[in-house]
């Protein structure tokens, strides 16, 4: 017993195979998991997953690029973990392993390397914002593939289906802002509010605006694309960029469930560099979701009567940070919420998982489809670019049964 | 171990033509994922299939068996791989049989109150179905929302409602196996009474895949009870508790489940949710009633509140909302990770004792914990003399893995001493195995080996397992 113990306790898989070693293989996790519902074998499962890292580490399994590959697909999406009687933490696991490989065999997965090597660059996320506002603008975007440039629903276009005489009614509460009067408040835009959903980011500065000015200060990716394909010292580097260009601000609200779920939990990646791990840790108090952070001040939304919608809970703010009330209370406020079957089951999008595995995105995306037609909303709501990629694209599929928008667009 | 040579690579183009080529799996790392079940044995390279076969229908199965017949190639069957004792890891390498892409429900018929399934139907689906109709399938093992039913008919599953409904045994009223040579067996049938022959149904349950594949199942139903309530009930001793359950029986008030803890339970959920532990508390009794409504159930919680208090409880709750019932099955849920939080690793029983040995049984767990200087809560069903004893440990250290083996012998030997047995619901698998000639004596050993012999005398199907 020396040989695999030994090993696996040393080498470089030791601290993903710590993060699996409470799984006892019992099988709750199989029926949660959203890859194993639409993939039935093993591999594809959190379980099996999870036993890969074991076997990695025991060296039963060859750190090559099949064991990469399998690797690769997951979606982060916590399912297992919230289901799991041990709360084994494979999300966790599986960017301590992809890591691992990385070092291992030199380099991450091709697919997700460019991605990377893009929002690595702030001028490089810039040029793309821009260069596909000038598409958008004239309507060139519709020839790239919708998984790239999804066909974002604007405010406008939602106000304008609801107008009529309900929307000359009385108009609803002014906000009436209740978060430490003075508090700096500063907006965090993701690289995928930035890129892909411009007009959805413009209302949530249009809210943050009517609450407080607010500060926007030039900072990069929140990094998680990185950490999810073993680029560590990228993420790092990231994360220290981000901490300092938020050091003024007392609040940094996001409206990208995955950036708020990443910057919410840096300091942990900072535990061998006391300095930055206290940074880290005082930057991350500061973080809020626009949700939650709309809940806190007292904001309420302008009702516009006649709304139905179904909110689809994004992995990284229901699981990631237990964010579940607060959408739901500004959307009541706001219309009348449907609650989806399965809502918090992850919808397939996983940062660039859809443009990696797209037959397994698009099998998932399908269940959501239909769970989200069977609630008859006019529009499905969520607070996560990576969702409403997505969902963008399930509304299209639907042939305007629905449409998609993010919490910002309707609030 | 037998040891075993490896069949040549043009025999997987014959599992390839039987059951469609991209239901083989061949790759080293695929396979991987079919090397191990939910008991505690180790990661082994030794226990990797060849190759996974999942065919869809009984003819292929039986295509897939013909072949391996001929070839003399193992064959491991596997549902959800949720054993706990290694019954569907493979010991001498060939193929895994993975009947998950049978997921159909067959036949529900209402007249006669019967639903056949094939047996990659996960149990809590066969479950609802048949309560969508009215229907009730009562076995409910612990892994019921992943197991399915070929594993459940092979280990003759138990679970919590063991003490009312029984266990899947007392629900399989016929079978389809396929043999050891590819050829169909037909048993039983919806005849309720039926001498005709040998019971070769009762044969195949609880035979661990050694004898042949059920590839089909018909199982009796009852009515789904129309109302179910949750009690909650404390005492100072297991003494009492135990007591209390009997007494219960014999009154004829009988509780659809009756999970017990003891004290070190109540300790660990405390522990986990962070809660006072009850002043006094020895053991906790959570009993679930069911009748034909509110006015039946008030009438059973009644009985029980009047039999427990003369056993001597200190406190009796009954869940009057479905918050509150919720509340209460979450703590008996939540017990296993509670107590698996205790200790880095916990090595979990299954042992079953006449009803009325229980409490003597845990008695001597706890002169067993005593003396290996190891903690080992003990959880159960207290209707049915099932009960789980749980030995924590760090397996790390090798002066305390020595005693917590050393206490799993012991609790064996208690439960046999006291005339029970090894496993309740769990089956032998590979990690009884030891234990098993000993447990059934020399005549039931030879009685086992000459059925095996009839049914697969080249000893293809699940090799290594049982004795």
């Amino acid at each position: 017993m020396v040989t695999a113990a030994t090993k696996a306790g040393q080498g470089p898989f030791a601290a993903a195979r710590g993060k699996v070693l409470g799984c006892d293989r019992c099988g709750t996790c199989l029926p949660v998991c959203p890859l194993f519902q639409v993939q039935d074998v093993e591999r594809a499962s959190a379980r099996g997953k999870n036993a890969l890292v074991r076997g990695l580490a025991e060296g039963l399994i060859p750190p090559d690029r099949e064991a990469q590959e399998a690797l690769e697909f997951c979606l982060l999406c916590r399912a297992c973990t919230d289901a799991c009687p041990g709360k084994v933490p494979t999300e966790e696991a599986m960017l301590q392993v992809r890591q691992a490989l990385a070092d291992t065999l030199g380099s991450t997965p091709l697919r997700s390397r460019w991605i990377g090597r893009v929002l690595r660059r702030r001028r490089m996320v810039a040029l793309g914002a821009a260069t596909l506002a000038g598409l958008r603008a004239v309507g060139l975007h519709r020839l790239l593939p919708s998984q790239l440039v999804p066909r974002e629903t604007s405010r406008q276009a939602y106000l304008a289906e609801h107008a009529g005489p309900a929307l000359l009614g009385a108009p609803g509460p002014r906000p009436e802002p209740a978060l430490h009067p003075g508090a700096k408040v500063a907006y965090f835009q993701g690289c995928g509010m930035k890129l892909l959903f411009p007009d959805a980011s413009r209302s949530t500065q249009r809210i943050l605006a009517q609450l407080s000015p607010f500060q926007q200060p030039d900072h990069p990716c929140c990094g998680l694309p990185h950490l999810a394909h073993g680029q560590r010292e990228a993420f790092l580097e990231l994360a220290r960029e981000n901490i300092r260009a938020f050091e003024a601000a007392d609040l940094v609200v996001t409206d990208c469930a995955s950036c708020g779920g990443t910057l919410k939990h840096l300091a942990s990646w900072f535990a061998d560099d006391p300095v930055w791990e206290h940074r880290a840790a005082r930057f991350s108090t500061k973080v809020m979701d626009l949700t939650e952070y709309l809940a806190a001040a007292g904001y309420r939304p302008q009702a516009l009567p006649g709304a139905t919608f179904t909110y689809h809970d994004p992995c990284h703010l229901a699981r990631g940070q237990g964010i579940r009330r607060q959408p739901r209370q500004l959307l009541e406020q706001a219309g009348r919420l449907i609650e989806l079957a399965e809502k918090e089951r992850c919808c397939g999008g996983s940062g660039s998982f859809h443009l990696e595995h797209p037959r397994a995105a698009e099998a998932i995306l399908r269940r959501k489809q239909e769970d989200i037609q069977g609630t008859g909303a006019q529009v499905v709501v969520t607070a996560c670019p990576g969702c409403l990629i997505q969902l963008t694209r399930a509304a299209e599929q639907s042939g305007g049964a629905f449409q998609a928008m993010h919490i910002s667009q309707v609030i | 171990m037998t040891t075993f040579t490896a069949f040549e690579p043009e025999v997987l183009d014959g599992f390839r033509d039987a059951v469609g080529r991209e239901h083989v799996i061949e790759s080293p790392l695929e396979v991987f994922g079919y090397s191990y079940d939910a008991s505690f044995l180790p990661l082994d390279r030794n226990t990797m299939p060849q190759a996974v076969v999942r065919p869809r229908t009984t003819a292929e199965i039986s295509r897939v068996m013909a072949l391996a017949h001929q070839r003399r190639i193992p064959i491991t069957p596997r549902g959800a791989a949720s054993g706990r004792t290694g019954g569907s890891v493979p010991l001498q390498g060939g193929i895994v049989l993975s009947l998950d892409r049978m997921t159909s429900i067959l036949e529900l018929d209402t007249a006669n109150m019967m639903v056949s399934a094939e047996p990659g139907v996960r149990t809590v689906d066969l479950h609802d179905h048949c309560a969508r109709h009215g229907l009730f399938f009562p076995p409910d093992p612990g892994s019921w929302k992943f197991s399915t039913l070929g594993g459940n008919v092979a280990e003759n599953a138990g679970g919590m409602r063991a003490v009312k409904y029984g266990v899947t045994r007392d629900y399989v009223m016929g079978l389809e196996v396929v043999l050891a040579d590819g050829s169909i067996l037909e048993t039983g049938g919806k005849a309720v009474k039926n001498v005709t022959g040998y019971d070769l149904t009762g044969l195949f349950v609880g035979s661990e895949g050694t004898l042949g594949i059920v590839s089909r199942a018909l199982f009796r139903l009852r009515p789904l009870p129309k109302a179910r309530g949750v009690l909650r009930v404390v005492f100072r001793t297991m003494d009492e508790a135990c007591a209390a359950v009997q007494e219960m029986l014999l009154d004829g008030v009988t509780p659809s489940a009756a999970e017990i803890m003891d004290a070190t339970c109540l300790e660990a959920v405390a522990r986990a949710r962070n809660t006072p532990v009850e002043e006094e508390a020895g053991a906790c009794l959570i009993l679930e009633i069911d009748g034909d409504g509110a006015e039946a159930l008030e009438a059973q919680s009644r009985r029980i509140e009047a039999i427990t208090g003369r056993a001597g409880c200190i406190a009796f709750r009954s869940a009057a909302s479905r918050e509150e019932t919720e509340a209460i099955w979450a703590e008996r849920r939540g017990l296993s990770s509670a107590v698996a939080a205790m200790a880095p690793n916990r090595l979990g029983e299954d042992i079953s004792v006449p009803r009325s040995a229980f409490p003597e049984v845990v008695r001597r767990i706890n002169a067993i914990s005593t003396s290996s200087r190891l903690r080992i809560p003990v959880f159960g069903h207290a209707g049915d003399g099932n009960l789980h004893p749980s030995v924590l440990c760090d397996l790390a250290d090798p002066d305390q893995a020595a005693r917590a083996h050393q206490a799993v012998d012991g609790i064996f030997q208690a439960a046999l001493d006291l005339g029970g047995t090894l496993s309740g619901e769990h089956g032998i698998g590979i990690t009884k195995r030891p234990y098993f000639a000993n447990a059934v004596g020399p005549v039931s050993l030879e009685t086992h080996r000459a059925v095996k012999r009839a049914l697969d005398p080249l000893g293809l199907l699940n090799p290594g397992k049982i004795w």
